[in-house]
């Protein structure tokens, strides 16, 4: 067991990810957030677990990863999995005409699909655009955003890891000549400020990483880019159903509980502590929703939000961009010791963002433990709650 | 997760009382509840009542007589009304605890109210018809 | 959603360590179609960012935002401000009742979680255990899942303590099981999971019930606990009677 204590910033997927991964491979681990686990973008996700088929065209580094860690947290986290699979579906001419890339995309990705007939597409989802003019089953899943991070966090705790919610990072502690030794931080549930030092802190702030780097000095090329969502009053399918085209806005629609989920657009924005949920982002999504599921426009809204992606690079944000993810050893990058930096990715990755993320903290403290998280079954999400 | 106070956020049994953002059931609870203590106190009462014949035939005429004011009448009048109620809601929350007609608590409810007005109405006319 | 706009005070409940609760008013403006977690999320980005307040999925399907509206339990993600104050109107917001706070809306409810666990409610379960008729969705019997495996869907229950907060009797019986834990037990049913009678068959469990129902009335997620708990109590009942006359 080594004895270094890594603090990491965020209790975002990404974040208790690395707490979880951190923990089985002996480190002290201390988790600050500034608010409950999972309130930016991870509990915001509209919970589509996945297959890798989205991305399977323009993406396949994400789509490769997307299938695998799909079946992996089949898996570890069955509690917060709905695997009822998904279905692309086209409904026009221009989607019809992404069917071979679709069908070659999977095929090199390792993604499994079988084409349906309209008609058996119907019989399976009745609710479905009864003008479609083909079907593909995909492994697809629905899972629940906040028990998936509460599962990891959980286990995470039982491994002894320490989570301070309702924290913020005020201030990065340093040695004098920059390299970073801990964090300064407020709590304010009691309205206490208290320091934190340790080996190596580990920025997962996903969307926020820009304003922790800051305190160093330090910029990331970050593109915050959120994207609304609108939940309806009624289940209308059992698997996620997905557009037969190019990721493009409200082309996913999927069940949860006794709802449907229609997400979801795609813009630039500077600052991500508070995006409001746009009239015509909305009306989009239902424009959008009901193409691929006629219902939905009988269907009472339930919750309009909007969640930050943080996606890598700068320029030109949105559709063009991976949505893989990024490390970055600030030692590296900016000659700074002490602090990673992880973002990107999405909420289907997360155990692999962890992964990486705790290889390049083990390689420069020189921990030799592999990683075991995609073997290792969590505990019940309840569990964080309950000591 | 620290959590400096562990007592619950709770008055106790004033939320009991509390009619602020109840809903149909939850008055059907308070009514309950405040009938229940009400027929308690009068159990005492009519305890110290059935006290007075072990002193006597006197003690007990000039009781009687004492009870024929109408501030007692009313009171009597709450016993039958909350005695009414009580029981008839006692007979709903039976019902549904055999699962009989649970989604219909609220029309049940409505129903015992109606009930426990009728019944009132009756004896209230016959107790002033004897008078 | 409308260019409405509205002028909303949101006095809002305040705690900090073991200091003394009080009140503290924000005047907002707002879009009537939002929903209340918005204002409470702006009060926090905009106005006061020492505010202890929690939410995660904005849509329902996490149960985090639980609070009380103007004396109600709501889940704020899915409360439009239209329905519960007017232009110039209060919006009281309050932490969950019958929880510890732990400080400003956020409440301590580990009291319902070791229930949901003592009575292994399951978060995800087979579609048949709570079927979705009347959501426009039949799939067919015969269409065997991927793997052959029935449909499984996340359980109805969100796990948000408005029915805790919502009881008048969890005040006072802070043992009691709970509306959200009995229908847990209910919902995989006494034959399916015989173990859980002794855990509900004591005063502390189905009994404590007053059948007030609040808790179905303030339930955001299609459980009616209310409902739930008579039935177990039916279940309880039942096993009682077949137990007198010499049976199992």
């Amino acid at each position: 067991m080594s004895q270094f204590h890594a603090i990491v910033i965020g209790a975002g997927f990404t974040g208790v990810a690395i707490a979880h991964d951190l923990a089985l491979r002996g480190f002290r681990v201390t988790v600050v957030e500034r608010g409950p686990i999972a309130n930016g973008t991870s509990g915001r996700t509209h919970g589509l677990l996945h297959s890798g088929a989205r991305y399977a065209v323009n993406d396949q580094e994400s789509a490769i990863e997307c299938i695998q860690e799909n079946q992996i947290l089949r898996l570890i986290v069955p509690d917060a999995i709905e695997p009822n699979g998904g279905l692309f579906i086209a409904v026009d001419e221009s989607d019809l005409e992404y069917r071979e890339k679709f069908i070659q995309g999977c095929e090199e990705c390792k993604i499994p699909i079988r084409e349906l007939t309209p008609k058996e597409a119907l019989r399976i989802e009745p609710n479905l655009n009864p003008k479609l003019l083909t079907a593909f089953t995909v492994p697809d899943g629905t899972f629940d955003p906040l028990r998936l991070a509460l599962a990891f966090a959980a286990t995470a705790k039982s491994n002894g890891a320490v989570f301070h919610l309702y924290t913020d990072v005020v201030d990065l502690l340093t040695d004098g000549q920059g390299n970073i030794k801990g964090v300064k931080v407020w709590n304010r549930a009691n309205d206490k400020r208290f320091e934190i030092e340790g080996d190596i802190v580990v920025n997962a702030t996903g969307a926020w990483v820009g304003q922790i780097t800051s305190m160093a000095g330090i910029r990331v090329p970050i593109a915050p880019t959120p994207g609304v969502m609108v939940a309806y009053d009624k289940r209308l399918t059992q698997r996620a159903i997905n557009r037969l085209n190019k990721p493009g806005d409200g082309d996913i629609v999927l069940p949860q509980r006794r709802m449907m989920v229609v997400g979801t657009t795609s813009f630039s924005i500077e600052d991500p502590d508070y995006v409001p949920v746009l009239p015509d982002h909305v009306a989009l999504m239902i424009e959008r929703g009901s193409e691929l599921i006629p219902a939905l426009r009988q269907t009472k809204e339930r919750g309009a939000y909007m969640a930050t992606r943080p996606l890598i690079g700068s320029g030109a944000p949105g559709r063009s961009i991976s949505r893989t993810f990024k490390a970055y050893d600030h030692k590296e990058t900016d000659n700074i010791e002490g602090l990673v930096t992880i973002t990107g990715g999405k909420a289907t990755t997360l155990r692999l963002m962890a992964e990486k993320t705790v290889d390049l903290v083990c390689k420069k403290l020189g921990v030799n433990v592999p990683c075991t998280t995609a073997e290792t079954p969590l505990i019940s999400y309840r569990k964080f709650y309950v000591d | 997760m620290e959590s400096p106070a562990k007592k619950p956020n709770t008055r106790g049994i004033l939320d009991w009382f509390d009619p602020r953002g109840r809903q149909v059931g939850g008055w059907g609870f308070i009514l309950n509840r405040l009938t229940a203590i009400g027929l308690t106190v009068y159990l005492y009462l009519h305890l110290v009542m059935l006290g007075k014949l072990a002193q006597g035939p006197e003690a007990y005429d000039s009781f009687i007589a004492f009870a024929k004011q109408p501030l007692i009448m009313f009171g009597e009048m709450l016993v039958i009304i909350g005695g009414l109620y009580h029981g008839l809601n006692g007979v709903r929350i039976a019902l549904n605890s055999f699962g009989v007609a649970v989604p219909a608590q609220k029309q049940l409810l409505y129903g015992v109210l109606g009930l426990t007005l009728v019944g009132s109405l009756i004896f209230g006319l016959r107790m002033l018809a004897a008078h | 959603m409308s260019e409405e706009k509205w002028t909303v005070n949101f006095v809002v409940y305040r705690k900090k360590g073991d200091g003394e609760p009080h009140y503290q008013t924000f005047t907002l403006e707002v879009s009537p179609d939002e929903y209340v977690i918005d204002g409470v999320e702006r009060i926090w980005a905009f106005h006061d960012r020492s505010l202890v307040f929690a939410h995660a999925c904005h849509h329902s399907t996490c149960g985090a935002c639980g609070m009380r509206v103007n004396g109600v339990e709501k889940l704020t993600c899915i409360t439009r401000i239209r329905d519960v104050t007017k232009n110039g109107g209060t919006l009281r917001i309050e932490p969950l009742r019958n929880f510890p706070v732990i400080s400003d809306l956020v409440v301590d409810m580990s009291r319902l979680y070791v229930g949901m666990d003592k009575v292994h409610a399951p978060a995800v379960h087979p579609l048949s255990l709570a079927p979705l008729e009347g959501e426009g969705i039949k799939p067919p019997r015969d269409v065997p899942m991927d793997g052959g495996k029935e449909y499984l869907r996340l359980a109805d229950c969100i796990e948000c303590g408005l029915c805790i907060s919502a009881c008048p009797v969890a005040g006072t019986a802070e043992e009691y099981l709970g509306p959200a834990v009995l229908a847990a037990a209910q919902l995989q049913g006494l034959k399916r999971a015989p173990d859980l009678a002794e855990v509900v068959d004591c005063v502390d469990g189905v009994w404590r019930c007053h059948s007030a129902y609040e808790c179905t009335a303030v339930c955001p997620s299609n459980v009616d606990p209310g409902w739930r708990i008579m039935d177990l109590r039916r279940q309880v009942l039942a096993q009682r009677i077949k137990r007198w006359f010499g049976g199992a």
